[in-house]
């Protein structure tokens, strides 16, 4: 196998030669590159800077150059814009006009970023009493309009160039102060900030060598922002008449003449304003363009359409590109989407026995369990990556709850097992999809339903309680009425019979003084206490199916065994089967009759409690178990497991755990390995695992 | 409540005091002397010493700024220049002008604003979507006073539909008003109605992803029903968060669209006022448009607070 | 696959009968908070009353749960905090009172390793940068010599060099950790704080990682202070133990003895949350649970 442990350490997977990693430069023009309207305006910017320059080259005439003879006249042959009151030639002032946009907004921009980057890099590292004060007086700042600041500046100053500049700049310092502060205030408390301290640079080095850099992506894009703001401010005070003497040309004081004569000329108007939205639009474009290159980002997807049924909530209604998972014959979800009417009937036959995994095994399924509360046969979702191809998440899963049973589903991160239980919920993250599998609920397939059929099982038969407790309830809206809407929904109580049913499910999941915390926010509940709450909103519909995803995993040991031991009681109390989500092997111990095992996208292995983890049949399993620090065997080294998960998208053909499995041999890595008899391995008869002591 | 609203009292008195000072330094920056400026460049040191001494400009520095602080605070903003005239008095009567359109503009910001925002925002992704999103990425980049321009030489020149050019005072007659204030409302609104939408979109989609959509929705609640009685309180506190903003962009932007639709607000006061060199108007006009944004910015502060419970004092 | 002989040992019996390498006493931390008014700050107390000792090739693991203060102990002896009253003394040395600037002799001795690997390190830096930039900071010229030295890190890291011209983003948790470890090391410093530095971790990595550190303590003879919230890690790395409670250090002992015949209640309440490693005798601990609670609802009854 490829364990290389001995005495010195495991060796972490070599990156591949020659493939150096590009320089974020890099990477981000590479993006840049590939948002067509980020190029676009990218080139309408250059243009303008070309015209700007070459202006006395192109302009046909001299922009101050007075034509008696033809006053505001419309477009000619000589004059392709017309004329002004003055006689002077338009398209030339247009062109002049590109000058004073450009140098007055470029330079109002730099004086902005010179006088506010500084002092928000002051502010948001100093902290303390510096900002607080610091950050109200920029606050208050920039709370004044624009306009009113360049007013007092141009009263003050007299009108000129610079004074325009500095104007403008003044008004945008504020705004580069602000963000400079808080970017700063984030990364000061990032841990790599704290590094650096305890490594013991000092604090110059710390901002200009560490944070700075940090700084630069949200400064760019603020500044080219700023940039056709600038633009716009410049044209407006050009317009009022304080902008720059009128001998110059101004998109704005073009514009000023334009209303003073459009009775006469209503040409005018037109080319001078198209001209600053083109100018201010491509500036927006390019900031929003390398904003989404900088964060990595992606609004639209240049090749796929989202469509509605891959919204969160909705994801797993029958869609038509589902027929087109690559690789794959025989497709759950193939089905038009067209003519999938809400209700429609599943395309799912339940007498099939066998299906195609999106990994390409074929797969038997185990026959429909009778009785079972949940049912899952066959179980994949794939991810439709924004560059169009589609990535198994979870393949040909099965797992079948009792009622009044406790199953666990334990994995590693990327072991697909949330993406499993939100499938089963219904309530897949966009641009994932059930691609095929059935999940029969209470007897009714629940799998490729509508929303409007889901709802019903849902509020009626499935409830559900998420990792994070504070994230898990609106933190706008008061418990009580988190909790008594969904039950004057479902039970069509009256508020005060809602009201008093609430009361009782509180008390019931332990939340002390239940009455009068109906009234309070989550973030007045301590992370246990809001987990309680979650768990009774869980409950309000008397489930017959409790999904609990993580449900612990945020929570202090001490917490946690009570949340955990409250689920035993309503479990005993109510008879509801529950699957528990876990990455925790105490979790699996402490509460779950059955387990499966998850492992990049496969359940490998199934079985009782005790069975898994006294007689593990799958090597993955018995590493899991073996890894386990809080095992009583004191040893000096803990038995690890090499290398890492796989990611989507990397899946071996064979067996998923084939590259770190110490008993591999060529069979395993040849074909996809079905699950027979619980367990997903070629030599699971063959082998001798290790296991814990009884 | 009542400690929610004087925490943030507590807060704008500093800023107002910060603004008053502020505002007084201005006199000290302006070069040459005030006293020069009321006589013009005509004047004789001996007339010139004694305007300064009748001004009081010869007192020492803090004399001076506890007396200007003192009428200030009984609304004294000294007397303009050019008219003699007192300044707040000036101001005052062109206030209504300037309230109405920035109200105007706000409510058409707020109305298109919202709706768009929420179309685009409860779909991420879809067409309509990306309709609303081009609209706003247009929409933002036009200059209000050149949509002014165009609004009245469409409607008012050519088509002779809506009366130009009126600003009726509200008590005169109400119904004129709203329709004087029809074109430069839209004018005015429809950029940072813009703006709104694409914080609005922003929050929306953000919050539609939130872990407890999907609790809700477990519960067996109508998407409907997520997005309007839970999504939407939490998606507005963002976009309430940067209303101020909106409000200031409006107060600013009302001075150049007030000048195409020949507004009598305060933006053509100051504007003269700054082309007059009358500098106690500007001085005036700046204090009084700063305490409006605070204020302003008070109220949005305590709407925010009710909206949120996060950000109520404990 | 698995490796369960032990290859190494460590050897704390015999270090433990040198002087202790840090000494805190009495240690108390307060911060600060929003008041009712803007200006008006509330002052509390994070740590109060800590005390404790480590020794020269010791680890000392530091357990609680959240908000008991452990994080924060581990950030005043990191000077990342100001000690509102007691004492750390290095080697001797009063760390509390050394002023502003904390001396790179302080710095070199005492590193720290975080929890969360992704944000510990730069973003906009390839990792070797950093190792780089640490032992430029604490005075390697030598481009060379750095070079050599960042390299002999990263390979005892168990990394290749090729590794180093990577950025963050582009290494796995587990990988991101090593670099962690490796930036620490360079110093060969004498203690190192390891706060939460396999939680953010999965099951298999985490083995990795701990062994890693292990190893590194027996070839380097460092001493560590874990922190960890979960004891069943904590049990395995350390030659002793402290329990946290709610800023206060509620007991401290030798690992197995803590764990098998634990002195205060919290310290009992706290081993009997955490989850077994195997099924058997469940129903028992949930039944002592049950009990512990109601014993302790009837106290709060009375009180």
């Amino acid at each position: 196998m490829t364990d290389t442990y001995s005495i010195n350490l495991t060796r972490a997977p070599k990156p591949e030669k020659g493939t150096k990693s590009p320089s974020s430069a890099k990477r981000i023009f590479d993006r840049v590159r590939r948002q067509p309207l980020t190029v676009a305006a990218f080139f309408v910017i250059v243009f303008l800077a070309l015209v700007a320059i070459f202006a006395p080259l192109i302009a046909p005439y001299d922009p101050n150059q007075s034509d008696y003879s033809t006053l505001l006249s419309g477009p000619t042959s000589a004059h392709w814009l017309g004329t002004n009151d003055l006689g002077q030639d338009e398209l030339s002032r247009l062109l002049y006009g590109t000058r004073v946009a450009l140098v007055v907004a470029l330079g109002s921009v730099l004086i902005a970023a010179m006088l506010g980057v500084p002092i928000g890099l002051l502010l948001g590292y100093r902290g303390g009493w510096t900002d607080r004060l610091g950050s109200r007086l920029v606050d208050v700042a920039q709370a004044l309009p624009g306009i009113l600041v360049a007013l007092a500046v141009i009263a003050i100053l007299g009108r000129s160039l610079w004074t325009l500049m500095f104007a403008i700049g003044l008004i945008f310092t504020m705004g580069f102060a602000r963000l400079t502060r808080a970017v700063t205030l984030t990364e000061r408390h990032k841990l790599y900030v704290e590094s650096a301290h305890v490594v013991g640079m000092k604090e110059r080095v710390i901002i200009f060598r560490q944070v700075l850099p940090n700084l630069v992506g949200p400064i760019i894009i603020q500044a080219a922002v700023f940039f056709g703001s600038a633009i716009m401010i410049e044209s407006g005070l050009s317009f009022l008449g304080v902008g720059l003497d009128r001998d110059t040309p101004t998109w704005g004081g073009m514009l000023s003449g334009a209303v003073e004569h459009q009775a006469q000329q209503p040409f005018l108007a037109f080319a001078p304003g198209i001209a600053i939205i083109i100018t201010v639009l491509a500036f927006n474009l390019f900031g929003d363009g390398l904003n989404d290159a900088i964060t990595g980002g992606v609004r639209k997807s240049p090749r796929k359409k989202l469509t509605t049924a891959e919204l969160p909530g909705m994801s797993n209604a029958p869609t038509a590109s589902a027929a087109t998972l690559p690789g794959q014959t025989y497709s759950m979800g193939a089905q038009d989407a067209a003519t999938a009417a809400p209700d429609a009937t599943s395309p799912w036959d339940s007498r099939a026995d066998e299906i195609r995994t999106p990994t390409g095994a074929t797969e038997t399924l185990p026959d429909p369990v009778e009785g079972a509360v949940l049912d899952v046969r066959g179980l994949s979702v794939s991810l439709e990556r924004p560059e169009g191809d589609v990535v198994p998440l979870v393949s040909g899963a099965n797992l079948s709850i009792e009622p009044g049973e406790i199953v666990g589903l334990l994995g590693e991160s990327g072991s697909g097992k949330s993406m499993f239980a939100k499938a089963v919920m219904g309530l897949l993250p966009p641009r994932t999809r059930l691609s095929a599998g059935s999940i029969m609920f209470d007897g009714d397939q629940i799998a490729f339903q509508s929303q409007r059929a889901l709802r019903a099982v849902r509020g009626a038969g499935i409830g559900v309680v998420f990792q994070d407790p504070l994230s898990a309830l609106s933190p706008v809206h008061t418990v009580g009425k988190q909790l008594i809407e969904p039950l004057r929904e479902h039970k069509g109580m009256s508020v005060a019979e809602a009201k008093e049913r609430a009361v009782e499910l509180l008390d019931r999941v332990g939340v002390t003084e239940a009455r009068s915390r109906l009234d309070h926010y989550p973030h007045q509940f301590s992370g246990g206490m809001a987990q309680r709450v979650a768990i009774a909103m869980a409950l309000a519909a008397d489930p017959k199916l409790l999904i609990a995803d993580e449900a612990t995993s945020a929570l202090d040991v001490t917490t946690q065994a009570q949340v955990l031991d409250l689920i035993l009681d309503l479990r005993d109390e109510y008879g509801m089967g529950v699957l528990l989500i876990t990455h925790d092997l105490g979790v699996v111990a402490e509460t779950c009759d059955r387990a499966a095992i998850m492992y990049a996208g496969e359940i490998v292995e199934v079985g009782t409690t005790t069975d898994l983890f006294h007689a593990p049949r799958h090597p993955y399993t018995s590493a899991l178990l073996a890894a386990n620090p809080a095992s009583d065997a004191q040893v000096d080294r803990l038995p690890t497991i090499s290398g890492r998960v796989p990611l989507a998208g990397e899946w071996p053909v064979g067996c998923h755990f084939a590259n770190r499995c110490a008993f591999a041999t060529e069979a395993c890595t040849s074909a996809p390995v079905p699950i027979v008899d619980q367990v997903r391995c070629v030599r699971a008869d063959e082998l001798t695992l290790e296991a814990v002591p009884r | 409540m009542g400690k929610l609203i004087s925490f943030r009292l507590a807060l704008a008195v500093p800023q107002l005091i910060l603004v008053a000072l502020v505002v007084f330094l201005m006199t000290y920056l302006v070069p040459g002397s005030p006293a020069a400026a009321i006589l013009g460049t005509s004047a004789n040191p001996e007339r010139v010493a004694a305007v300064e001494a009748q001004l009081g400009l010869d007192q020492p520095f803090f004399t001076r700024l506890f007396t200007w602080f003192g009428s200030a605070i009984q609304g004294d903003l000294g007397n303009s220049y050019a008219v003699g005239r007192p300044v707040t008095d000036m101001l005052l009567e062109r206030m209504p002008a300037t309230l109405s359109l920035v109200f105007g503009g706000l409510v058409v910001a707020v109305l298109i604003g919202l709706t768009l925002g929420l179309l685009g925002g409860t779909r991420p992704g879809s067409t309509t979507d990306r309709v609303t999103t081009t609209i706003t990425a247009i929409t933002v980049a036009i200059p209000e006073f050149w949509l002014g321009i165009i609004l009245l030489l469409v409607f008012s020149v050519q088509l002779g539909w809506v009366p130009v050019l009126a600003y009726t005072p509200i008590e005169v007659d109400p119904l004129r008003w709203a329709q004087g204030l029809i074109l430069p409302s839209i004018a005015l609104g429809v950029g940072s109605a813009a703006l709104i939408a694409r914080s609005m979109r922003t929050s929306m989609a953000e919050t539609l992803s939130a872990r407890w959509v999907d609790t809700l929705t477990a519960t067996g609640m109508s998407r409907r029903r997520v997005i309007f009685r839970y999504g939407l309180k939490n998606a507005l506190i963002p976009v309430l968060a940067s209303t101020g903003l909106t409000v200031s962009i409006l107060i600013g932007a009302s001075f150049v669209v007030g000048q195409v639709f020949a507004f009598p607000g305060i933006g053509d006061l100051m504007l003269r006022s700054v082309i007059g060199k009358d500098f106690p108007v500007v001085q005036g006009g700046v204090l009084m448009i700063a305490v409006l944004v605070i204020v302003v910015n008070l109220v949005l502060d305590i709407c925010y607070g009710l909206l949120n419970p996060k950000a109520r004092p404990e | 696959m698995t490796t369960t002989t032990p290859n190494t040992s460590h050897e704390t019996e015999a270090s433990r009968a040198d002087e202790p390498l840090l000494v805190v006493e009495d240690l108390a931390v307060e911060y600060e908070s929003a008041g009712a008014v803007p200006w008006r700050r509330k002052v509390s107390r994070a740590i109060d009353g800590v005390s404790f000792e480590i020794f020269p090739g010791e680890t000392l693991g530091l357990v609680g749960e959240s908000g008991s203060g452990k994080s924060t102990t581990g950030r005043a002896i990191l000077r990342l905090n100001d000690a509102a009253a007691g004492s750390i003394r290095f080697q001797g040395t009063e760390v509390t009172t050394l002023g502003r600037r904390t001396p790179l002799s302080y710095r070199r001795d005492v590193q720290a390793i975080f929890q969360d690997p992704n944000s510990s390190l730069n973003p906009r830096h390839v990792v070797g940068r950093c190792v780089d930039d640490t032992l430029r900071t604490h005075g390697v010229t030598d481009p060379g010599e750095r070079r050599a030295r960042a390299e002999q890190a990263f390979d005892q890291v168990g990394l290749s060099t090729d590794h180093m011209h990577r950025f963050p983003a582009e290494l796995s948790g587990g990988q991101q950790q090593r670099v962690a470890i490796a930036r620490a090391l360079v110093l060969e410093p004498k203690l190192v704080v390891c706060d939460e530095a396999v939680s953010a971790l999965d099951l298999s990595t985490q083995g990795q990682i701990i062994n890693l550190l292990a190893d590194l303590q027996a070839i380097t003879g460092v001493s560590y202070l874990f922190i960890a919230h979960d004891l069943g890690i904590v049990r395995h790395i350390s030659d002793r133990i402290a329990v946290m409670q709610r800023g206060h250090l509620v007991e401290i002992g030798e690992a197995e003895e803590l764990f098998t015949n634990p002195q205060h209640a919290y310290t009992r309440k706290l081993l009997g949350a955490s989850p077994a490693s195997k099924p058997e005798g469940r129903d028992e601990r949930r039944a002592r649970r049950e009990a512990f609670r109601q014993m302790h609802e009837a106290e709060t009854q009375l009180a």
